[in-house]
């Protein structure tokens, strides 16, 4: 009965590890109430607190430290008596003990979030600068239309001062300049929509239209570079869950260094290819190649690691930031060598909805701080049975208990 | 008379400013080409018209700027004007030193474009003028005997009758006679004339032992 908190406080992780911890409470609460009143059995709940901390957040913690002094108490009094003093100090010492560990837990916990959003706001700084790397190309991108616009316009007056005025003319300017207008307006929502600082969506994606949407931000920046960029892009993927911006962001990390990468070059084609591809396991996979400078074997088992960076200028962030949005996303990232020169990066991401097993590996990464997105994940991995065969309704509902 | 009427090319990748570039130069009553890209351009046959060329500095694969030298290492003479969304003074610099006739930033005033392309044709119209010109006397010149260039180089040289028949080793008569001859199928009106072709042709006196 006092149990039914502390369950709802859990979010829906494996269950395994909830059950063998209520099975050690219950283990504990026994001993204590078998043994006698002097032995202070109660003083290993605090295991128990320290394992509620891997599955619960801090509402359930204080729900199970609570939990385990109310089933200290009990024992106190159904015990079969005993010396009276050192019970009731061993008992006493035991609570402080429960409290104790609770509030070093909680110390813990916090700790983490306060880490997660610094680690959030960091991504997004990041993409604010990336963004600015690029401003020659948004520059011109709304440039283009802009252009077009004026000269349209200027166009359009021209056909209808001439004598008589050539209407047919006069309305095709005016029709482009409709066109034009919404070029540029899509453009600045593109750019918009990478520099909000919004929470993660949690979407249906087609990876190819991710791929083209942020190579057509980039394009300038390529053309100004003289790199040549090809996609090729898989017909038919399966659609991935995940968040647009962020994905895009890695994306535009990858793209940035490809061409940092090629124009350190002078002799060699200038080339960057980026594919989407079926892997093996069934999982989308995205590479990035270049053939650039490639990459010194050394810097390969560091390369994602945040601070490191083998630019003049750089922050070292772009790679790291890029593992943890991948990862965040049930994801892995790699970078090796390419063949015959230069490096390609690629990640993979989970299909739409598959249980993958690598997607508990995200709990280092990025979602400490997006519920929402990582319960509807992890509710997908702790189902029973082939989660694919499970209806939508089915899995929206597996998330509605989270807080 | 498509021949003679003047053109305008117009180079830049994106199709939303060729069209609308397309739409003002028609609107004035321009004949217009676009091409989306350099090669474009060097593939297609072009007309023997005055013309001038509107080019973007931002070509796919190429800069603009490249492409300038590129046409001007080729022999094709014809006035640029840059157009460019984004221009800094090295590069406006380097197209000028190139020969560039304007140099505008996008979004440019209609007018300010018109006129740098009716400069632009006339540049052309007058380069290919003197073209003519000279090909004319050029032709004029390859009339003339081996003899009467002799004596044509010289006298555009300043030489006396006396010294020409000298060196020549001709009597003064003679050298007379050639040098009517000279001013008859050149269609010299005076000497000055004369001299003036000379310069053009780069005729100059040669060296006799």
């Amino acid at each position: 009965m006092k149990r039914q908190p502390f369950f709802r406080a859990i979010r829906a992780a494996t269950p395994v590890l909830p059950i063998a911890t209520a099975a050690l409470a219950l283990g504990i609460f026994l001993a204590d109430s078998i043994t006698d009143l002097e032995i202070a059995v109660d003083v290993l709940y605090v295991a128990v607190v320290l394992m509620s901390a891997s599955f619960c957040q801090r509402r359930g913690v204080i729900v199970v430290s609570a939990g385990c002094m109310a089933l200290t108490v009990l024992s106190y009094f159904i015990t079969p008596p005993g010396i009276e003093d050192t019970g009731l100090i061993n008992d006493g010492l035991g609570l402080v003990a429960i409290a104790a560990t609770t509030y070093l837990v909680l110390r813990m916990k916090s700790a983490e979030s306060a880490m997660h959003l610094a680690r959030a706001q960091l991504a997004h700084v990041s993409r604010v600068t990336t963004l600015g790397e690029l401003t020659a190309s948004i520059a011109h991108e709304v440039n283009q239309p802009l252009a077009a616009i004026v000269t349209n316009g200027n166009a359009c007056m021209r056909w209808l001062a001439r004598k008589p005025p050539n209407l047919a003319e006069a309305t095709q300017a005016l029709e482009r300049i409709v066109k034009n207008g919404e070029r540029a307006s899509r453009v600045i929502e593109r750019i918009r929509g990478l520099a909000k600082k919004s929470r993660p969506q949690d979407e249906r994606l087609d990876i190819n239209d991710v791929v083209r949407e942020i190579v057509g931000l980039t394009e300038t920046e390529i053309q100004q570079s003289q790199v040549r960029l090809r996609t090729a892009l898989a017909d038919g993927l399966p659609a991935v869950r995940g968040d647009r911006v962020q994905l895009q962001q890695v994306l535009l990390n990858l793209i940035l260094n490809a061409i940092e990468s090629v124009t350190s070059m002078s002799r060699r084609a200038r080339e960057i290819v980026i594919s989407t591809a079926k892997d093996k396991a069934g999982n989308v996979r995205v590479s990035v190649r270049d053939s650039g400078s490639g990459l010194e074997a050394n810097a390969l088992d560091r390369l994602f690691d945040a601070f490191y960076t083998t630019k003049p200028n750089g922050m070292g962030m772009g790679l790291a930031i890029s593992r943890s949005i991948v990862e965040a996303h049930g994801g892995q990232i790699e970078a090796s060598p390419n063949r015959p020169y230069g490096a390609v990066v690629q990640f993979t991401l989970p299909i739409d909805r598959a249980a993958q097993g690598h997607g508990r590996k995200s709990s280092r990464g990025w979602h400490g701080e997006f519920p929402r997105y990582e319960s509807k994940k992890r509710s997908a991995i702790a189902g029973s049975g082939d989660p694919r065969q499970r209806p939508p309704a089915n899995a929206a509902k597996a998330s509605d208990g989270v807080p | 008379m498509s021949e003679t009427q003047p053109m305008v090319f117009v180079i830049d990748d994106d199709q939303s400013v060729r069209d609308a570039l397309d739409s003002l130069f028609r609107s004035v009553a321009l004949n217009v080409r676009t091409f989306g890209s350099a090669q474009e351009f060097l593939a297609a046959e072009r007309s023997d018209a005055p013309a001038c060329l509107v080019l973007d500095i931002r070509l796919p694969g190429q800069s603009g700027l490249d492409f300038q030298n590129e046409l001007a290492a080729s022999g094709i003479d014809l006035p640029v004007i840059f157009i460019t969304g984004h221009g800094d003074i090295p590069m406006s610099a380097r197209a000028f030193k190139a020969g560039a006739i304007e140099f505008l930033t996008k979004p440019f005033r209609d007018q300010e474009l018109l006129d740098a392309v009716m400069a632009g044709i006339e540049r052309d119209r007058a380069r290919r003028a003197e073209i003519s010109n000279t090909h004319e006397l050029r032709k004029c010149f390859a009339s003339l005997t081996p003899r009467e260039r002799e004596v044509m180089a010289r006298i555009a040289d300043g030489w006396p009758n006396k010294k020409v028949a000298a060196d020549l080793k001709l009597s003064e008569v003679t050298v007379k006679v050639h040098r009517g001859q000279v001013m008859r199928k050149m269609r010299a009106k005076s000497l000055a004339d004369l001299v003036r072709m000379a310069d053009k042709l780069r005729v100059v006196p040669t060296e006799k032992s």
